[in-house]
């Protein structure tokens, strides 16, 4: 069930464990058969230290996390790891939609393949208006030359997906404003 | 005689100023919630808040008229680049300078989600446990604090801050299991007006050079791929499908399958897209704030689970996902 075999739980126990150990922690927290196991070894260490308490409860992390649960207003030890995921690569680039639409264009000033990307609206007064159909355009070619990598491809993909489910979360019973709050704070990378 | 009826209407006027709330007297949590909600679409206002998302800290001011029925809304990012975006019922204008870039998108403005879900709000109350959890002071204003807590490891919690006066959002806090803030928005200062005037409403940047994108098909996307149907076979009790649709999508070939999910607060996202020929498949998870996304990959499809729920739930869910014909 778990992937993390006793062994390394035990390394972790020890303060011996070389991997990454959030990792752990974090399945720790999720895998009831990995709890249990976590704290037998615990007592069994505790047992072997001589330090055993005289009365032992096996409830106690459960009472201890059930309060902590009840109090959510408690302010938690920041569990600082959480943030340290980069967040999604491409999601620097939320519109990621723009991305792709501004690579192709550049690109269509050198690249011969692709003198069928969008070209300047007519009207002139109004701003250059475009819109892709997507069998037909050049588009996903180039940005993936752009991007160079599948992986910028699979980013960008991602990108659209969170776009998109902002639009439908704006619309939730509350934080109307937060998803478009994501998408103007994200980072530009490139 | 003319000084006693003067202390009368000052005791009057002092008592109901200083209303004393007893457990009695406090509000009902999700009647609140219900009034933030109609508050936030129906009034005016103008405010400057700070978003928190880990270490990184931004301003950003917003702006939202509602005139007709309709709402109009501008939000401006006062750090960084000058994003904006810019909202009305028909469309999403993202303004983003730095790339030259007006990103168009169809506006949702209005379309209620509880509308969609088969049981209205009131299902919530079995899934999350509402309190009002005391009194603050956010952007100079009185607030109630509202808690709302998961009944299991499926959802995230919330904390809402919620303006005795206007009953405006002020302050709002997205928690994980153990109580620790991924993502937070706070006023820092919010005026309700009569009227905004519509100038305000309109980009900063005159746009001169930007190239606008639309991410609308001008031609019918319906590429024969109906055969399919999708169903996520597993999500947390009180979850529904609220909406269906095919998505046209920037960087795929044909629309995307989209199956929305939720439980009343938390949604969650399905999309399913057939893959077989292109490059970037990538498969696991990911995570920006409050959101987080799974994706796998099966039979050329990739089905990729986006939502503000943990990671355990988009993963189970991205993995239950069925087809049948």
């Amino acid at each position: 069930m778990s992937e993390y075999n006793n062994e390394e739980l035990s390394a972790l126990i020890d303060d011996e464990y070389e991997g990454n150990s959030d990792k752990v922690f974090d399945e720790l927290i999720h895998n009831q058969e990995m709890k249990e196991t976590w704290s037998r070894y615990h007592l069994i260490g505790d047992c072997l230290r001589d330090q055993l308490p005289e009365k032992i409860s096996s409830q106690i992390s459960t009472s201890v996390s059930n309060t902590l649960r009840s109090e959510p207003t408690v302010l938690a030890p920041q569990k600082t790891k959480q943030f340290n995921l980069k967040p999604l690569a491409g999601f620097a680039i939320a519109a990621s939609v723009a991305m792709a639409a501004v690579f192709s264009v550049q690109n269509s000033n050198d690249v011969n393949s692709v003198s069928s990307a969008p070209t300047v609206a007519a009207n002139n007064t109004a701003p250059q208006s475009q819109t892709f159909s997507f069998p037909n355009t050049q588009v996903l070619p180039v940005s993936v030359r752009k991007s160079d990598t599948p992986e910028g491809v699979a980013n960008q993909r991602l990108n659209n997906y969170l776009m998109n489910h902002n639009e439908y979360r704006s619309n939730g019973s509350m934080n109307g404003i937060l998803p478009y709050v994501r998408l103007v704070t994200i980072e530009s990378q490139e | 005689m003319k000084y006693q009826s003067l202390y009368l209407l000052a005791a009057l006027l002092v008592g109901s100023v200083h209303t004393v709330y007893s457990a009695d007297n406090l509000p009902e949590p999700q009647v609140l919630i219900d009034e933030m909600s109609a508050a936030s679409r129906s009034l005016n206002y103008d405010g400057v808040f700070v978003y928190t998302l880990g270490k990184q800290i931004d301003t950003m001011r917003i702006i939202h008229k509602s005139g007709d029925g309709e709402s109009y809304e501008r939000l401006i990012s006062l750090t960084g680049h000058a994003r904006e975006v810019i909202r009305d019922k028909d469309q999403v204008r993202c303004y983003f300078p730095e790339n030259k870039a007006v990103v168009v998108e169809k506006s949702r403005l209005g379309k209620l989600i509880s509308t969609y879900l088969p049981q209205p709000i009131k299902s919530i109350s079995d899934f999350y446990i509402f309190e009002i959890a005391g009194e603050d002071r956010i952007a100079g204003l009185n607030a109630w604090i509202i808690n709302i807590r998961p009944i299991d490891k499926y959802r995230y919690g919330y904390q809402l801050w919620i303006d005795k006066e206007s009953k405006l959002l002020l302050k709002s806090e997205l928690k994980n299991q153990l109580g620790v803030t991924l993502e937070q928005i706070m006023f820092a200062q919010l005026h309700v007006l009569d009227d905004i005037d519509d100038a305000l409403l309109e980009p900063s940047t005159a746009a001169e050079g930007f190239t606008w994108y639309k991410n609308s098909p001008n031609e019918p996307l319906d590429i024969n791929d109906n055969d399919k149907q999708w169903k996520v076979t597993w999500m947390p009790a009180g979850f529904s499908m609220s909406e269906q649709s095919k998505e046209p999508m920037l960087t795929s070939r044909m629309p995307v399958e989209h199956l929305v999910y939720s439980d009343g607060l938390a949604m969650v996202s399905i999309y399913v897209e057939k893959l077989n020929q292109q490059p970037g498949i990538v498969v696991g998870a990911s995570n920006f704030g409050g959101v987080n996304t799974y994706a796998v990959f099966a039979g050329g499809y990739q089905i990729t689970a986006v939502g503000e729920v943990p990671k355990s739930t988009v993963k189970l869910m991205a993995d239950s996902v069925k087809s049948y014909h």
